[in-house]
């Protein structure tokens, strides 16, 4: 018999994947969003809003996804619990 | 094995050859390249109905002169629709490396002028001009260096830009008539660009067509919308545009000094059609050629297949490889592909395999890359063993990771996947 050459998946050793990061948010004078850590905005392409797990740590996120000046994007949300904004990758 | 001299290469490749840069720019554009190739070679023929035949399928026409356009006949048509209106059309089997050798020397004469060539398709080249006025002269003095070196081969039929960056020079040179020049003095690029057709950006047919829907039908249409409001419509690709049509793009000529080829080449006793026996002799090749000493820590980026046939004509095959290998079985599937697919048109005498271009890797990379012969010998699994483990103790770390999907389906984004250490 061959034996699998495959290690076998233990969840101790999974490493997190685009972690929400912290993020300072800046905004003009009529409260839109101008400036997110890593570039200027140039528009807000799409929002939406979360509201999971209230059988065990309520999740309660309004999200909106960004483009950045020079065509990147990222996801931001503001923990509506907490009132503080993230970033991460779409 | 021999080598060739000048070999055009894919741009961004060459991370073996050396590159300068030029943001002053003269564009070379010689429309319908292969069929003057053919009106060249062939005495008279300009004077007639003609049509050159598609290298990869030859019952479709890839290149028609005005006299057949006239006759309602157009490029992609079948052969018989053809014949069907221009009943005297005359058809032209396709010798692309005629093409491809004649171009190479119209590359060449124009590195006389300057050091700074950047090729595109066939019939069309950047000029770098940056610091030619202290040897031509002004703009139109440079220009008429270009016109008398191109003209001693193609000089009736190439068309002259002259601007800051490639793409003022590329549609400076498709606004102008044959054997003419139009040149962009400096700072009136914007005011050139704006009368311009959006046809000469870079568009596919969809992207042109909705613009064409919106009302836009020229540069200066629409740049005179928000640069916002096109990223937003279009993406990024809709900045871009926005960005050439404005001017605010000045992309240099990009000249690189292409490395010497790999080439292996085979000649055969008697003519060969069956494809079985090509494809094997192209096996033979990539072999040859992938034991070169000087591929050895390069993976392959680019390759090129010709066949000299029976009778005088010529076959051409080509393809840049998405992912750069060392592997003679990925090297030689599309080349494989292409001989099932669109055949030599003849029994071939000659098959040459060329090496054109090659890509380094990182450090790890490479280390994969002379690992993966190692594969070829001993198996994969060690080869991967071994790399992981030279890679750990180089940084002392695990650094190698399977990505693993936890809850693809999460509306959380953290949620879906996972890194888990790769230990093959």
């Amino acid at each position: 018999m061959v034996a699998s050459s495959r290690t076998p998946l233990r969840i101790d050793r999974l490493r997190a994947v685009n972690t929400p990061q912290p993020v300072v948010l800046e905004w003009d004078e009529s409260g839109g969003l101008t400036v997110v850590k890593g570039g200027k905005v140039e528009a807000i392409l799409e929002s939406w809003r979360i509201d999971d797990e209230w059988w065990r740590q309520t999740i309660s996120r309004a999200y909106m996804e960004v483009m950045l000046e020079g065509g990147k994007r990222r996801v931001l949300f503001q923990d509506l619990i907490t009132g503080q904004w993230f970033a991460q990758l779409p | 094995m021999t080598s060739s001299g000048y070999i055009r290469v894919p741009l961004g490749l060459l991370a073996m050859s050396r590159s300068s840069t030029s943001s002053l720019a003269a564009c070379v554009w010689i429309p319908l390249f292969p069929l003057r190739c053919e009106e060249a070679r062939q005495g008279g023929l300009a004077n007639y109905p003609t049509a050159l035949l598609a290298p990869d399928t030859t019952r479709k026409l890839w290149q028609v002169s005005s006299l057949a356009r006239h006759a309602g006949v157009k490029p992609g048509m079948t052969v018989s629709q053809a014949i069907g209106l221009c009943p005297t059309l005359r058809l032209i089997e396709p010798d692309p490396v005629h093409y491809d050798e004649r171009f190479a020397r119209l590359l060449a004469a124009l590195n006389e002028i300057s050091p700074v060539i950047e090729s595109g398709e066939l019939g069309l080249a950047y000029v770098g001009t940056d610091g030619l006025e202290g040897i031509f002269g002004s703009p139109w003095k440079i220009i008429e260096a270009i016109r008398l070196t191109v003209g001693r081969s193609d000089g009736r039929t190439v068309r002259l830009g002259f601007g800051q960056g490639k793409f003022v020079a590329w549609v400076a040179a498709s606004r102008s008539k044959p054997d003419e020049a139009v040149i962009v003095p400096l700072g009136a690029e914007k005011a050139f660009l704006a009368l311009q057709p959006i046809s000469v950006l870079p568009l596919d047919s969809s992207l042109h067509r909705r613009l064409r829907l919106l009302g836009i039908r020229t540069l200066g249409a629409l740049t005179a919308l928000p640069e916002e409001a096109v990223t937003a419509q279009f993406g990024e690709v809709g900045r871009r545009l926005w960005r050439l049509a404005a001017g605010r793009i000045v992309e240099p000529v990009a000249g690189r000094i292409a490395p010497e080829p790999i080439v292996a080449a085979l000649t055969f006793f008697t003519p060969v059609g069956e494809r079985e026996l090509l494809g094997h002799s192209l096996e033979q090749l990539i072999a040859r050629a992938l034991k070169h000493p000087r591929r050895i820590g390069w993976r392959v980026h680019a390759v090129r297949l010709r066949a000299g046939l029976e009778g005088g004509g010529s076959w051409l095959a080509t393809h840049l490889l998405k992912d750069p290998t060392a592997d003679a079985g990925r090297i030689g599937a599309p080349l494989k592909t292409r001989l099932e697919q669109s055949p030599p048109t003849g029994a071939v005498e000659r098959l040459i395999l060329e090496f054109t271009a090659f890509a380094p890797g990182t450090t790890e990379l490479q280390l994969f890359a002379r690992d993966a012969q190692a594969a070829a010998r001993a198996g994969q699994q060690r080869a991967l063993q071994s790399a992981a483990r030279e890679i750990r103790m180089r940084v002392k770390r695990s650094s190698l990771y399977h990505i693993v999907e936890v809850q693809p389906w999460s509306r959380l984004p953290e949620r879906r996947y996972a890194l888990i250490d790769y230990e093959p």
